[in-house]
């Protein structure tokens, strides 16, 4: 361990910490763009410059190690020039259009000169024209303009995703960020550079113009892409979730793949006109919501669509029912419905239905692994404690006659859904829990009915990821009011009331960021 | 007076070749230094007080002091990329006498205990290069170079790299990453390529000039190296002499001789007007006034009490017929197209500086922008990576407030007040 | 402790008769007045006769169009965040074009909402929203109040229809310094 003193304060850190990261851990702010806890050092945009005591010169924070006794400040007023002159240096060329950059509101430029800037502009010369609006692949769009050569991105294709697609070509002022020919940035972690950028740059052509940043609020979850269980912040509003971002810890340190940013799209319902225009142009493309469920009062559960009444299931009275599995619910959930099943329906015909199982221990050696489901461990483990059996293999299902179906809730992982739904159909009654419309469900016979169920952000519960973690989560937010988790089908079957959970407790995140920060 | 160490052969044509450079006593310091220690040989080096002749002017036998004993291969790279405008010292060192620098090479190899050393030659220069490639070959099938060389059991390896061109990867820590394959742009220090350098392995980068001078150190000794020169620029240098004046060209004096001599004696005096202005060591450095040329002797520390350096010992006379405006635009433009963009300061502060000197000449600046121009390279003096920045900004602190009266009457009137409304002769 | 004694006022003075007769006397007479000298009459015949605001009044918004007639408007969304009414709401898409980059599919105003505090005009970057001098907003049912981009940029009485300016183009502005 180290002794110093940053601004002041006397902390110890570890020895071979860097001065940025002391700063970090005595709370203390300090301006930087080109450093990344996840990065190597480019020591290039010259942001995080300090003053340590007996140095005529300042020092760049990151590319300095804390030694014993060092006495460092990033107060004084010739850091404080410095740190001026180096924003004003970034913004010279930058071409200021705020308004319509998907950065605004999480821009590190406009931050730091709420923080370290406020001066008057003194570059009255044209600016220098780069490209804008360039394709580097399937998810990312790059402003050269906006861009301030920090490499972040440049490093992280480098050294995390290592393939290496991004560069910096020309140099000067004229050096701008680009692929080579015929190599667009398509690696399963391209979205990370977006995350990383600090600056409106990089923007992801799945999140670009739908929403302000300013109209979001963000809380914590659990991805269920797969069973690695990055941890992640969701993003949402009154009108749905708007993307996910990867959030800093153990499991995923602080990427997450570009297949798990798609998890929110099965979370949103369907809300506005707009939908099929904004279709052509790729902005919105996800599942529907089921949302036509009207009510479960009193065990009994109505539909608006159909006007049938599905009454309360007396398990019981069933001679041979089933029950379809998919490792994509909570641990929770798997405790209360196998409970639940153990003492309704003995225990019985339990089926494990599984994606490409085959696959299921492929890892590509950062985060994407091949068991698609977040929580099989957990289904397993809670399989375990009620003592009960399940069966890899779905057989025909002619002889049952209750068939309930936990359905996935990211469908698209499950390549032979169809075919199970035929499957399944050939069952007397059948009883399909899912997040998300099926395809073929208006081909379906009418003595199937889909109930909603809750996805990931709507209820709160824990995952067992790969390794054996257990990750709780909380509820973000609810979006569909009709949707049921396992605990309410459980007590639905029962004959219990079910309570409907309220959409948006809250009313309207409207202003918020505004009044708070109130410096503009 | 010349004193001709280096270059003391230069004028014989066959000095070029093996057996010319051998008549003339080459390689026989070789022969004495494999007779000596490794040790014996930096100790002498650092006995004789020799700077870096790149620019930097750092002791040299202190720099090969740096190399960790840590059992790893070491790198002798020879900075030959000499891109500073109006040097061109080197280039004619290894345009003459190939092997004398071949020679130097060997003995610091030896001296430091490398195997491998690379030349990394400037990429405009293709004669000095080919007559490197045939001086290097000559070497290995006389046994110089490769396996045992001269029955000493010391093995080196010697190549010639050619750079793109670039004016960054003159920088040491820029060559490496270029020689390396990369972006030819400037690594974070520490670590120093003393430590780290071409492929993290240690690495020690001299100059041309430097490296041969290590031939006449070794064979008559650091005191008599040291006879000429001053206590702390000891020995003699190479000036590249260019600009308004009669005779044009290299001259070898000992350091500490008077600059107004080296232009009136040497060089035949000032060509085509009255002195005005030098720029001592390469425009990266500040300029002096004709005043300060009268009281300037070469060497590094009277130059650098004057503010300026004596950088790579390029010195640029200008007569009273260049107005300074058009001096600093094409400095300027120079900076601005081989700044390497990877420090914010120096990426976007050349620019700037290009665009507000040429905005001086289009009529579109202020008085104000004056001041904005010495504001703007303070600003990004001694906060980036290397010293390109730094590069730029010294020329602008050293024009501006000399000539200040200049600039303000090309704001204030819309031409030149040194050679009127006619078109300047300098472009780029 | 005291006992107050209120006094109540006497029958006199809480006999209300004689001020009303006043009053009606007194409407009397300016009833006849403006019968006999119409020009006087303080009050207008709405809806026939319209008072004329100043050109300057904030009223019903406009969105600018450029002079090709596409929408100035960036959907930067600062209307929005501005609006203490919450009743813009904005839809962003993508342009073809990459130098306009961004575009609104959809704006719209909630008129009802709207308490025409000039915020959104303000807020506006390129001077896309103003407000015009139009005030009287009738409309049959709920929806004629939620206003469109066709009702906002393209309705008869704006510039294209020679009313209300309404095109702004960039060079123009900067020619005034803006």
């Amino acid at each position: 361990m180290v002794k110093c003193t940053i601004n002041g304060i006397d902390i110890e850190v570890e020895a071979g910490t860097s001065v940025i990261e002391a700063f970090k851990q005595a709370g203390q702010d300090i301006a930087h763009y080109c450093w990344h806890p996840g990065l190597s050092v480019a020591g290039v945009c010259r942001l995080c410059m300090v003053e340590i005591e007996g140095n005529p010169r300042l020092q760049i924070a990151c590319n300095t190690q804390v030694a014993e006794g060092m006495k460092v400040t990033n107060q004084s007023e010739m850091v404080k020039d410095a740190v001026k002159w180096g924003l004003d240096f970034h913004l010279i060329n930058h071409p200021l259009d705020c308004p319509i950059c998907d950065q605004a509101g999480e821009c590190g430029l406009q931050d730091q000169y709420m923080h370290f800037g406020k001066y008057d502009p003194e570059m009255a010369l044209s600016k220098v024209k780069k490209h804008k609006v360039v394709d580097l692949g399937e998810r990312v769009v790059l402003d050269s303009e906006r861009c301030i050569l920090c490499s972040r991105c440049v490093r992280f294709t480098e050294e995390v995703s290592k393939s290496n697609e991004l560069g910096i070509f020309n140099r000067g002022d004229r050096s701008e960020i680009g692929t080579f020919d015929g190599m667009p940035l398509n690696n399963k972690y391209s979205v990370n550079t977006v995350d990383i950028c600090p600056v409106g740059a990089l923007t992801s052509k799945d999140f670009r113009f739908r929403q302000r940043v300013w109209f979001l609020k963000d809380k914590p979850s659990v991805c269920t892409g797969c069973s690695t269980g990055c941890n992640i912040d969701v993003y949402f509003n009154k009108d749905g979730v708007w993307r996910v971002k990867p959030h800093h810890s153990d499991v995923n340190g602080y990427w997450m793949c570009d297949e798990g940013r798609d998890i929110y799209k099965a979370v949103n319902p369907i809300t506005t006109d707009f939908v099929g225009e904004r279709e052509n142009k790729k902005a919105v493309k996800k599942p529907n919501r089921i949302l036509s469920a009207h009510s479960y009062h009193d065990g009994k559960m109505e539909f608006i669509s159909t006007a049938e009444t599905v009454s309360s299931i007396e398990l019981g009275s069933f001679s041979n029912p089933a029950l379809i599995v998919t490792g994509q619910y909570s641990n929770e959930e798997y405790d209360s419905i196998l409970g639940f099943w153990k003492s309704k329906a003995g225990g019985k015909n339990i089926f494990h239905w599984q994606n490409q199982p085959e696959q299921w221990q492929d890892f590509d050696g950062l985060l994407i692994r091949g068991d698609k489901n977040p929580n099989t461990k957990g289904l397993l483990a809670s399989l375990e404690k009620h003592g009960l059996q399940a069966q890899s293999q779905l057989p025909s299902m002619e002889g049952f006659d209750f068939v309930l179906v936990l359905g996935p809730e990211n469908q698209w992982v499950y390549d032979n859904i169809s075919q199970v739904a035929d499957q399944v159909s050939q069952a007397k009654k059948v009883i399909w829990l899912s997040a998300c419309h099926l395809e073929k469900a208006s081909q379906m016979p009418k003595h199937v009915t889909f109930v909603p169920a809750k996805t990931f952000v709507e209820k709160s519960g824990s995952f067992t990821n790969f390794e054996g973690k257990v990750q709780s989560f909380a509820m973000v937010d609810v979006f569909v009011e009709e949707a049921l988790d396992l605990q309410q089908v459980t007590q639905w079957f029962a004959g219990e009331r079910v309570t409907a959970s309220l959409a948006h407790p809250w009313q309207s995140v409207h202003n918020e960021f505004i009044h708070e920060r109130g410096e503009l | 007076m010349e004193v001709k160490i280096l270059t003391e052969h230069y004028s014989d044509d066959n000095y070029r070749s093996l057996d010319g450079y051998k008549a003339k006593g080459g390689y026989e310091t070789l022969k004495k230094a494999f007779s000596m220690k490794p040790e014996d040989i930096v100790a002498e080096v650092k006995a004789s007080g020799l700077r870096g002749r790149g620019g930097a002017g750092f002791p040299t036998g202190v720099k090969w002091g740096f190399l960790p004993n840590n059992g790893e291969p070491r790198y002798l790279l020879c900075n030959a990329d000499e891109g500073e405008p109006c040097t061109f010292k080197d280039r004619m060192m290894m345009e003459k006498a190939p092997h004398q620098l071949i020679e130097g090479m060997i003995i610091s190899a030896f001296a430091i205990g490398s195997h491998k050393s690379y030349i990394y030659i400037r990429g405009e220069y293709v004669y000095a290069a080919k007559v490197l490639e045939k001086a290097i070959k000559e070497a290995y099938d006389a046994g110089l170079l490769g396996k045992n060389i001269m029955g000493s059991g010391f093995d080196h390896d010697l190549d010639v790299y050619r750079g793109a061109g670039a004016y960054i990867c003159g920088e040491e820590t820029g060559m490496i990453s270029s020689l390396e394959g990369k972006k030819g742009q400037p690594k974070l220090k520490p670590p120093f390529p003393a430590v780290q350098g071409y492929l993290a392995k240690p690495t020690i980068v001299n100059n041309v000039e430097t490296l041969a001078a290590v031939i006449p150190i070794i064979r008559d000794g650091a005191a008599a190296y040291r006879k000429n020169g001053t206590e702390k620029s000891a020995g003699t240098k190479l000036f590249s002499v260019a600009g308004d004046v009669n005779k044009p060209g290299n001259y070898e004096v000992p350091l500490g001789y008077k600059m107004i001599d080296l232009i009136n004696n040497e060089c035949g005096g000032v060509k085509g007007g009255k002195l005005k202005a030098a720029i001592p060591g390469g425009t990266s450095a500040p300029i002096i006034t004709a005043e300060e040329i009268e009281k300037a002797t070469l060497d590094y520390e009277c130059l650098a009490e004057m503010g300026t350096m004596l950088g790579s010992g390029s010195i640029v006379i200008m007569n009273d017929t260049r107005c300074m405006v058009d001096m600093m635009k094409v400095i300027s433009h120079f900076y601005h197209h081989e700044s390497c963009g990877q420090c914010t300061p120096c990426r976007e502060g050349t620019g700037w500086l290009h665009k507000l000197v040429t905005s001086v000449i289009t009529g579109q600046a202020k008085l104000t922008d004056i001041d904005l121009l010495c504001e703007v390279a303070n600003k990004m003096k001694g906060r980036t990576i290397c010293a390109l920045s730094d590069a730029a900004a010294l020329p602008v602190l050293g024009i501006v407030p000399k000539f200040r009266d200049e600039f303000e009457f090309y704001i204030k009137e819309g031409y030149s007040k040194v050679r009127g409304k006619s078109h300047g002769q300098m472009h780029h | 402790m005291s006992v107050v004694q209120v006094k109540r006022p006497q029958l006199r003075s809480s006999w209300y008769l004689p001020a009303i007769l006043a009053g009606m006397v007194f409407t009397f007479i300016t009833m006849l007045k403006n019968l006999f000298n119409k020009k006087r009459m303080p009050t207008l015949n709405y809806p026939e006769e319209q008072y004329q605001y100043s050109p300057r009044f904030k009223g019903n918004h406009v969105l600018t169009v450029k002079k090709d007639g596409d929408l100035r408007c960036t959907a930067c969304m600062l209307c929005a965040t501005a609006c203490p009414a919450d009743c813009i709401s904005i839809l962003a898409s993508e342009d073809e074009d990459p130098k306009v980059e961004k575009f609104p599919i959809s704006y719209e105003i909630d008129i009802l909402r709207c308490v025409f505090c000039g915020f959104c005009e303000e807020a506006c970057p390129v001077d896309a929203i103003r407000m015009g001098p139009e005030w009287q907003t009738p409309g049959a049912n709920g929806d004629n109040f939620i206003y469109d981009i066709k009702q906002l940029a393209y309705r008869n009485n704006l510039n294209q229809g020679h009313g209300v300016p309404s095109v702004v183009e960039d060079e123009e502005r900067h020619e005034a310094g803006i």
